[in-house]
């Protein structure tokens, strides 16, 4: 070539007067910043505190090893709150998945009554956890709720199954389903739309009934969509919160706390920073390792 | 107004080499058209004379000034798209208006500017309107004036025309004309079209794999063209090539004739063929045959003319307009 | 086949029927529940009210600090939504305009928030938030929230910026548009669907939360209506009418906002957390 390919400051010039660098230099660093000191700086501080007996107060200076991580594995009501994250998973892929589909199913086609359905099933899921809980913890009221009305009607004893230790886990449980069945089913409805009207119709011509048609057709084409949800049923169980507050605050004797109660319970509300650190880089570690696996196994199944 | 010179202008996206090298000069006022086939680098060498591109070498010079590392807007130039890009979300007054106000023209100049351009576009009674509202020969109009307005030296285009349908496509046609004789202004002019080529433009290129095969005034291509490429390329149909001794020659490779240079006779004449298909399109009649010697051919007959398929006629090219080529593909004198 | 297509409609009615009543009956005994008093609830739980008392809806109403309540959440909400919609979308136009080196580390460093939840990190944020000194504000809500957004607002953005045509860009580019002003003149304007869809979703789950506020805000005057909400509940322990009208009116402005925006919230919601 007869000119030299522009050099290095010449680059960095040309940059400079087209605006570029101004907008990278403008533009970029507010989320950066913002990101960095609320989430990554807080997580990676969560990693060394975890190592630490501490109040928060001063700096931590109790070095104490693996004992927080010991402790927590070795404390019964961790354990209740681990057997109670893999309970609403269960509940969530056994039994609210499947319902979610079928009423996906009943009302995915474009219709006014269905629209009608449709918001009514999704309304649960815009209410804050904590209005949903507080409305629950009324249902279930042994003296005054809906409980208390019908062991009323048929003259029997107030029954509190939020007192119960083993009832209680199973009326969160029912609030969960309450709450988010609606979200899982509205994954569906968009999956399900999106299936091409002329294979379902092809599959009509070639005689299948209406079921043979949603097992062999609608639910292998959607199946994506059915990952997703799960995905998000498994990340939504680590995460359960808000709705044990009102209902129980984990109780009865801790029989219904999750791993988040019990990082507020044990780690937060006693300012064992520490000890609480070291459950959030449990529940982190799970996060990634559902994120990983999720990944593997819808890369997978969409290789196939 | 300006003339636009590129020297030894290269580019590659990556290792991929796009235009190995190139010179080319665009005279102040000429209305120049770039053709060839699709991939062969005529958007590309579009974007490097605009500054949307930087080339990996070689220099852009508008109206006598080096602009190689001088942004688009500092170039004198304008450019409208294939897709036109208008800015949806403005009226077309603000669209056409945009790029002076960036340019920080003075409030009553644009103002005469917006409807001087609306005026000669026709487009008075659709300022207030969104793109969206708009026909997409409206369309093709904003993006014109949005183009003017800017008083450019050279005007880009590249393909402005393809996404209209004939009738409008012909009636922009006649537009630009008038505008490149209005202006005087130099214009660069991307098309795929035959038609557009030979009747806007005043000097062609013709590109092939990012080079330039021949530059020239319309009918010089037409008339003698220097490679078999442009030989082909120009005109339509194509251009027929033989083997040079169909026409008695020793001293060149192949031998080309227009379809429209060749004499059709039932009963004497070099070539004997085979009529395969005939179309008829009333001015003229496009004959393709088949030479049992020399393969297919294509013959252009004026008027209408009635051949069976299957008959056997006689073919005889006119001598004055028989093209030789080279073993390299390169005319003969 | 006909009667067998009716039969299967009405067993399919039937079916959805009861799934309403499932979803709505709680919700209407809450919103009767206030009305009545508090001896009727425990005789009447689901019923209409014998007579409808209009006094402890009209003694919340009444309540200045339910509507300081309404107003923080509001105002942290509002603002949580205007900071991730220009910071994220800031970024994200920066990611799907410009190549420079090094991008594509930093956008999938942006991205990590994307990997895990907010509860992990809530010790060390509550220290960082204490050490700033804004605890008891409202940036004490409104910067975390901001913070854990912007991965999904920036992944979606990014998505949306790279779909605007190419040649949009160098047309104002070559009318001397910067990259700067083009993002506010053009990118912004012409992506009103995204930035409502993820608007909404922002607004809805910065106006649900609860443990962040929780943790960070301690003067009732900060307090956000989930901590009205449960603060009143501790205060009136056994006075269910109350509480039930506090709750009814506290849903109440999401269910109309729900109703009026049902298209966005559907899509960012559900689109959202698809696409994350
Ligand atoms: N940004 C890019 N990155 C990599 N390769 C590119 C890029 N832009 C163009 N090319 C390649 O450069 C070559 C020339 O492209 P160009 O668009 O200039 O062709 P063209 O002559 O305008 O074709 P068409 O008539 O189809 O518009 C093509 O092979 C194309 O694939
Ligand atoms: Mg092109």
């Amino acid at each position: 070539m007869s000119t030299i390919p522009e050099s290095f400051p010449e680059r960095v010039g040309r940059t400079l007067r087209d605006g570029r660098f101004t907008a990278v230099i403008l533009l970029l660093p507010p989320a950066l910043v913002l990101f960095s000191l609320f989430v990554i700086v807080p997580l990676a501080e969560s990693g060394r505190y975890a190592f630490f007996d501490w109040n928060g107060y001063g700096e931590p200076a109790d070095w104490v090893g693996f004992e927080n991580f010991e402790r927590m594995f070795g404390h019964s009501v961790f354990h209740q709150a681990i057997w109670n994250t893999i309970k609403l998973v269960l509940v969530s892929l056994l039994v609210q998945m499947p319902l979610a589909l079928a009423l996906a199913l009943m009302i995915y086609r474009k219709t006014p009554t269905n629209a009608v359905f449709r918001l009514i099933f999704f309304l649960p899921f815009i209410l804050a956890e904590i209005a949903a809980g507080l409305i629950w913890s009324f249902v279930f009221d042994g003296n005054y709720g809906v409980a208390a009305g019908i062991t009323h009607a048929f003259g029997g004893e107030p029954y509190f199954v939020l007192g119960d230790r083993t009832w209680a886990f199973v009326a969160i449980m029912t609030v969960i389903v309450w709450k988010y069945f609606g979200f899982h089913m509205m994954i569906y409805i968009a999956a399900l739309q999106g299936v091409p009207q002329d294979l379902v119709e092809a599959a009509k011509i070639e005689g299948a009934k209406t079921l043979d048609v949603v097992r062999h057709v609608q639910i292998p084409l959607i199946k994506p969509a059915i990952m997703v949800s799960a995905f998000f049923a498994i990340i939504g169980a680590l995460q359960v919160f808000d709705v044990i507050i009102p209902l129980t605050n984990g109780g009865p004797s801790n029989s219904t706390q999750t791993v988040v109660t019990y990082l507020y319970t044990f780690g937060l509300s006693r300012l064992k920073i520490g000890f609480g650190s070291a459950v959030g880089i449990v529940l982190f570690l799970a996060a990634v390792l559902i994120a990983v696996f999720y990944q593997r196994f819808s890369n997978r199944a969409v290789s196939r | 107004m300006a003339d636009v010179q590129l020297r030894q202008i290269a580019k590659s996206f990556g290792s991929v080499e796009v235009i190995p090298g190139l010179d080319l000069d665009i005279p102040d006022g000429s209305f120049t058209v770039l053709v060839g086939p699709s991939g062969c680098g005529k958007s590309t060498l579009l974007r490097i004379i605009s500054g949307l591109e930087r080339p990996t070498g070689g220099n852009v010079s508008i109206g006598g000034r080096d602009v190689t590392r001088d942004e688009p807007s500092k170039r004198g130039i304008s450019m409208v798209f294939q897709s036109y890009a208008l800015y949806p979300h403005m009226t077309v007054a603000q669209n056409i208006d945009f790029g002076l106000r960036l340019a920080k023209t003075p409030a009553d100049e644009r103002e005469r500017r917006v409807a001087e351009a609306a005026r000669i576009l026709h487009l008075e009674s659709l300022l207030d309107r969104k793109p969206a509202e708009l026909s997409g020969g409206q369309r093709q109009r904003v993006a014109i004036g949005r183009s003017i307005v800017r008083e450019p030296g050279v005007f880009l285009f590249d393909e402005p025309l393809s996404n209209l349908d004939a009738a409008l496509r012909t009636q922009m046609r006649i537009e630009l004309a008038q505008l490149h004789e209005r202006f005087d202004a130099t214009m660069v002019y991307v098309t795929h079209d035959q038609v557009e080529a030979m009747t806007l433009a005043d000097q062609i290129v013709v590109m092939n794999g990012g080079s330039i095969e021949q530059v020239g005034a319309p009918m010089e291509l037409y008339e003698r063209p220097r490679t078999e490429f442009v030989a082909t390329f120009i005109g339509s149909p194509k251009m027929n090539l033989l083997p040079a001794r169909a026409v008695g020659r020793s001293d060149a490779r192949n031998a080309g004739v227009r379809p429209e240079h060749i004499r059709l006779d039932k009963n004497g004449g070099d070539w004997l063929a085979e009529v395969v298909v005939v179309e008829n399109l009333g001015s003229d009649t496009v004959v393709y045959l088949e030479s049992e010697d020399f393969g297919p051919l294509t013959v252009r007959v004026a008027g209408h003319q009635s051949l069976a398929s299957r008959a056997r006629v006689w073919l005889t090219p006119e001598p004055e307009h028989v093209h030789l080529f080279d073993a390299d593909g390169v005319r003969l004198p | 086949m006909m009667k067998g297509g009716l039969a299967r409609e009405l067993l399919r009615l039937s079916v959805l029927c009861i799934v309403a009543a499932f979803v709505l009956g709680p919700l209407v005994a809450t919103a009767l529940g206030g009305f009545k008093s508090n001896l009727e609830i425990r005789t009447n739980p689901m019923g209409l009210p014998a007579s409808w008392e209009l006094t402890h809806y009209l003694g919340i109403i009444r309540d200045p600090s339910f509507w300081s309540y309404l107003g923080n959440s509001l105002v942290i909400s509002l603002l949580t939504v205007f900071l991730t919609l220009l910071v994220g979308a800031a970024a994200a136009y920066v990611f799907a305009q410009i190549r420079f080196f090094g991008s594509r580390l930093l956008f999938s460093y942006l991205l990590l928030g994307l990997m895990f939840p907010f509860a992990t990190a809530i010790l060390p944020l509550f220290l960082k938030v204490r050490d700033l000194g804004i605890l008891d504000t409202y940036w004490a809500v409104i910067l975390p929230q901001t913070a854990f957004g912007l991965s999904l607002a920036i992944l979606l953005f990014r998505t949306f910026f790279e779909q605007l045509p190419r040649e949009l860009f160098e047309a104002a580019y070559v009318d001397g548009c910067g990259y700067v002003r083009f993002f506010f003149r053009f990118t912004l304007p012409l992506s009103t669907p995204i930035l409502a869809t993820v608007g909404t979703f922002v607004f809805v789950q910065s106006w649900n939360n609860f443990l962040l506020p929780l943790v960070v805000l301690n003067s009732r005057e900060a307090f956000t209506w989930p901590l009205g909400m449960m603060q009143f509940r501790g205060e009136y322990m056994t006075a269910w009418n109350l509480v039930l009208a506090f709750v009814t009116l506290t849903i109440l402005p999401a269910i109309v906002f729900f109703l009026a925006a049902q298209k966005y919230i559907v899509a960012g919601l559900t689109g959202g957390a698809v696409k994350g």
